[in-house]
């Protein structure tokens, strides 16, 4: 991938040929793997069923292992089915969607990271809501999941993915920034919009910190994968009505890297800071743990 | 260029791809590297990864990564009952590793029943891990691509043989480190591949005077199963 390093060179490769993104990725990872890219593509065709199931598993609801956390992405799409919603179909959808996956993860069961399982829900979720809503099918709406996999590999060559490194916006930051990248591309947009539809929605994730109850992945994990989804519907409807992300994303996941660096440690992941600090998350800590 | 694969994947049981795969993964590499049926496995945990132990599965995906569970096995649940079942002691303690360590940094000492190993390694995020220590040497290793471990006695032309049994079966060494305690003391060599080497060649390595034993890490955490 000697010329696909930024985000840049994906801009600057896309101008100069007639291959759309997905095709740009499958062929410098087919050509780095020395695989047919077709393969490439089933292999991620597979990753989508598993990511699809992970969704109807976690819609039938069940309680996470500490009991904190389950049934609310089923409350989301039940309320949905009554008609009297806030947002669409597709907004409930895909806030449920993105719910179900880490209710499924809250469960030990079995999800894609995207990129990692605490922000596993975004990019099937948001990609799923739309193929649905807009009669979409699994081999095209693959192409998305693709180019959203392609930009979460970009930011990954620049920064860690980890809470522990870089705090919730380099997890469901960047999880959020490939589904908008992907829906963007699903939606038609051209390399540039989509590159600013994540450019878009990553930056209005930066300083977000990674705070869990109890260190769990469940609150606030879970229903901010819901929350974070609808960041990234946001950056794809903006970039493809043509709004422009004023810093490019390649300093965007720059400035990501610098607040990760910038944040203490109580707030990345260490579950000793923010949210898991607060009167009620010590008590639930202390109820889980035994702790007197 | 990281993969597209890592970044959607690893396929894998959750709740946490750092705490839960790549603590699975880091032990999974201590037990190929330790060749046999670990009998007691022990766990030194720094920052984050002690914090949240319990609650992100960290303990029972370590245990399952000794016996040999790969990330998305739904066993990894039930690995502290089944390690008991099979007689298999195990511990977990925090350990303070200092400012500079990985939070995400654990230490892994494996014991079967001729031999021992101990690795330190560290998960970074997604599920990817990279190995910092094998028996106190310094290394990185992320055991996605094929790679040989040997460890020798530090003496001239070592590198040139190694080379020139990888080098005869016409597989290309993508990149290589050497090591050693002090010079003729206990050396180490580790030497990434871009293609699994056959066996007959892996007991040639372990037929050269002067070579203690080598290990073969292909692929253990991730990388391409694809062909």
């Amino acid at each position: 991938m000697a010329r696909l390093q930024t985000f840049a060179d994906l801009i600057e490769l896309a101008r100069e040929g007639t291959r759309p993104l997905d095709e740009i990725f499958l062929d410098e990872e087919a050509a780095e793997r020395e695989v047919p890219a077709e393969r490439l593509r089933q292999t991620f065709l597979e990753r989508w069923a598993v990511m699809k199931d992970s969704v109807r598993r976690g819609l039938a609801g069940g309680k996470s292992f500490s009991g904190l956390v389950g049934g609310d992405a089923k409350r989301v799409i039940e309320f949905t089915r009554g008609g009297d919603i806030a947002g669409g179909h597709l907004v409930a959808k895909a806030i449920a969607y993105s719910i179900a996956v880490l209710e499924e993860n809250s469960r030990m069961g079995v999800i894609v990271a995207a990129p990692t399982a605490g922000a596993a829900g975004m990019v099937p979720g948001t990609l799923l809501a739309l193929s649905e809503e807009r009669g979409i099918d699994d081999a095209a709406t693959v192409r998305g999941l693709v180019v959203a996999g392609g930009f979460g590999a970009l930011v990954a060559a620049r920064a860690e993915l980890s809470g522990a490194a870089g705090g919730c916006q380099a997890e469901q930051g960047v999880g959020a920034a490939m589904a908008a990248g992907g829906l963007a591309f699903l939606l038609g947009g051209d390399s540039e919009t989509c590159v600013h539809a994540a450019a878009l929605t990553l930056q209005n994730t930066l300083g977000l910190a990674c705070d869990p109850v109890a260190g769990l992945v469940e609150v606030p994990c879970v229903v901010r994968n819901g929350f974070t989804a609808m960041l990234a519907l946001a950056g794809a409807q903006t970039a493809l009505a043509g709004v422009r992300s004023v810093i490019p994303m390649d300093e965007v996941v720059e400035a990501m890297v610098r607040i990760g660096e910038a944040m203490p440690r109580s707030l990345k992941e260490t579950a000793d800071g923010g949210l898991a600090m607060t009167p009620t998350g010590c008590r639930i800590r202390n109820d889980l743990y035994q702790i007197k | 260029m990281i993969s597209l694969l890592d970044i959607v994947g690893p396929v894998m049981v959750g709740p946490s791809s750092s705490h839960t795969a790549g603590a699975c993964r880091l032990s999974h590499v201590a037990l190929a590297l330790l060749e046999e049926d670990p009998v007691e496995a022990r766990f030194e945990l720094h920052s984050a990864f002690a914090k949240t132990m319990r609650g992100h599965g960290t303990d029972r995906a370590l245990v399952a990564g000794a016996l040999g569970m790969e990330v998305d096995d739904e066993r990894i649940k039930d690995a502290l009952d089944l390690a008991r079942a099979r007689g298999i002691a195990f511990t977990f303690k925090p350990k303070n590793m200092g400012p500079e360590a990985h939070p995400n940094s654990v230490a892994i000492h494996l014991r079967g029943r001729t031999r021992s190993i101990s690795i330190l390694g560290a998960s970074i995020g997604g599920g990817m891990i990279e190995i910092r220590e094998v028996d106190g040497f310094p290394v990185s290793l992320t055991a996605r691509d094929p790679c040989i471990l040997l460890f020798y006695e530090d003496r001239p032309g070592m590198v040139m043989r190694a080379s020139e049994i990888i080098g005869r079966r016409g597989i290309n060494i993508a990149s290589m480190e050497v090591l050693r305690r002090g010079k003729g003391d206990q050396a180490f060599m580790r030497i990434d591949l871009d293609a699994p080497l056959p066996h007959e060649d892996v007991a040639a390595l372990r037929q050269m005077p002067g070579v203690h034993r080598v290990h073969v890490l292909d692929r253990v955490a991730g990388g391409a199963p694809i062909t």
